[in-house]
């Protein structure tokens, strides 16, 4: 029965917890922009974040090492530099991103302007951090972020037309007026929002957090395959409230407000506020999430110690490198900088450093050395290719189409 | 070299001929009604779904901003002839429009006077399509 529990309320968690501001804004600007014409992206997003994030758990719970420990050992201190740098950057950028989401959901609360709240939400970050249990954050945020569940009633309660929403999806067409290199420009944000490399890291170095073994590798198994699609269905309600609302009357979403509009219009004031917790819950809960893998990556590849698992002074360069990228990150969405911009870039360039991050461990997932028994099998091997294949392409068309369409303009 | 890259990717160049120019007049054209529907579907929520004050005021807070943002994007480039001259006039004409309607929903709102909001987004609605029709008129 506890075992029962403890699969149900992971799964429950990685639900609330899949979605993120790069999810928020990705999803509610493709529906408007091209309807459910990039819901195939999703899907496939999804498949590739559960492969590979499974495999990232799978090698922390077999080897007991965090990946990019092993990640270093295995290909040498430059490959795994080439890694950091890359993934500690968009991780940055995302940290800021979530920051910012947070700020926003709290002044759609409150109409006190986001900047205001930035310095007060990065402190309550960090504090989080230092202070609450793990499991206990994993927990509380995950599940309040179930709230965005509310996407899915909102939907429900419109009334869409269920066939043509599907047929929509089933058979993608560019909409008049948009070309080709933006529809693929936004393929690309969707991807990068649905594989966010932090994901990852989170995922595997939680799995030493929580002291997982291989006897619990069900229970991860069960939170990526059944969690992370369960999740995914949140961003395509979205889409699709996005493209039933706000996509026939010619809106484009450039603020969060307009991608909360769709749910206030059908649900109102209640609808409202179930999802502005879900909205403050899933954005604080990345953030959380992007400061711990922030101080991951680097104390990881270091070989410093790094986790909650031990007392804050038993790790302090860890908690210094968390504290100082939430400080930066606050200071960058204090610039004023458009923090939907700052999200925008952080998913695409996330694509595009894609193969740096997921190539290494697929190597690792490989080696009987670290894994024993519980290497990949040839199934994984074969989806982990084509999905290499994929993250390549990606990767090398990511900056030319952003020039190409103006970042998607 | 991502900066230069964001740069590149964020600037505004200047439109030597006609023909990138009104593409630019029709973009606009499309993020101002953007920014117009938004207004809209607010104040009809607002009405329908008794909707907070503070989000109420958000919302038309930033489609303010946006529409005054395209505007003043647009307004910095460079008209390159006389017919361009000419199309920024017609558009300039209904962005002044919707800028003023926007204007006025959020002092409204921002007084508390949500009763009123209706009637003052009323325009609001003959100018989104205006801008429609421009840009379905000058899209190529």
């Amino acid at each position: 029965m506890k075992k029962l529990i403890e699969i149900t309320l992971g799964i429950l968690t990685a639900i609330g917890g899949f979605v993120d501001i790069g999810d928020l804004v990705a999803n509610a600007e493709s529906g408007a922009r091209f309807k459910m014409a990039l819901a195939w992206v999703v899907v496939v997003g999804v498949i590739g974040i559960c492969l590979f994030a499974e495999m990232a758990g799978r090698v922390a719970a077999v080897s007991q090492r965090p990946v990019f420990s092993l990640v270093r050992e295995r290909l040498g201190a430059k490959v795994a530099l080439a890694n950091l740098g890359a993934s500690f950057f968009i991780n940055f950028l995302t940290l800021a991103a979530e920051i910012a989401g947070v700020a926003l959901a709290l002044e759609l609360a409150s109409s006190v302007n986001y900047l205001l709240w930035i310095p007060l939400v990065a402190f309550a970050v960090w504090l989080v951090i230092w202070r609450v249990r793990f499991s206990t954050m994993e927990k509380v945020f995950g599940l309040l972020g179930l709230c965005l569940l509310v996407f899915a009633v909102a939907l429900w309660r419109f009334g869409p037309d269920w066939g043509a929403l599907l047929s929509n999806a089933a058979h993608p067409t560019v909409p008049s007026g948009e070309g080709h290199p933006t529809y693929f420009y936004f393929a690309i944000a969707l991807f990068g929002a649905a594989m966010t490399p932090y994901e990852v890291f989170f995922f595997s170095s939680g799995a030493i957090e929580e002291k997982w073994t291989k006897k619990d590798l069900v229970v991860e198994r069960m939170n990526v395959y059944i969690g992370f699609p369960l999740g995914g269905l949140l961003s395509l309600a979205l889409m699709a409230l996005c493209s039933v609302i706000l996509a026939p009357r010619g809106i484009t979403v450039s603020t969060l407000s307009q991608a909360t509009l769709p749910t206030v219009v059908v649900m109102g004031k209640l609808g409202l506020a179930v999802l502005l917790v879900g909205i403050f819950a899933a954005t604080f809960g990345a953030a959380l999430e992007t400061g711990f893998s922030a101080g991951y990556t680097v104390a990881q590849y270091l070989g410093w110690q790094w986790g909650k698992f031990v007392r804050p002074k038993e790790a302090p360069r860890f908690h210094l490198v968390v504290l100082v990228s939430i400080i930066m990150g606050a200071f960058l969405v204090l610039t004023t900088i458009d923090p939907i911009k700052v999200t925008e870039y952080s998913i695409v360039l996330a694509a595009a450093a894609l193969p740096l991050t997921y190539f290494p461990i697929l190597v690792v997932a490989n080696d009987p050395s670290y894994m024993g028994e519980h290497v990949n099998g040839r199934v994984t091997n074969a989806l982990a290719s084509i999905y290499l294949g994929i993250l390549l392409i990606v990767s090398v068309a990511t900056i030319p189409l952003m020039i190409l369409t103006k970042a998607g303009s | 070299m991502i900066a230069p890259l964001l740069l590149l990717a964020s600037c505004v160049a200047p439109d030597r001929t006609y023909e990138p120019y009104e593409a630019d007049a029709v973009a606009t054209a499309e993020d101002a009604a953007s920014a117009a529907q938004t207004a809209l579907l607010a104040v009809d929520a607002s009405t329908r779904s008794n909707v907070t004050q503070n989000y109420l005021s958000i919302v038309l807070e930033e489609a303010e901003a946006d529409a005054s943002g395209v505007q003043g994007t647009f307004d910095s480039i460079q008209p390159p002839n006389s017919e361009a001259d000419r199309l920024k006039n017609e558009l300039d004409k209904l962005l002044d429009d919707a800028a003023s309607v926007l204007e006025d929903l959020r002092i409204a709102i921002r007084r508390g006077e949500l009763e009123k909001l209706p009637d003052i987004a009323h325009p609001l609605d003959d100018t989104a399509k205006k801008l429609d029709d421009f840009a379905t008129a000058h899209e190529r």
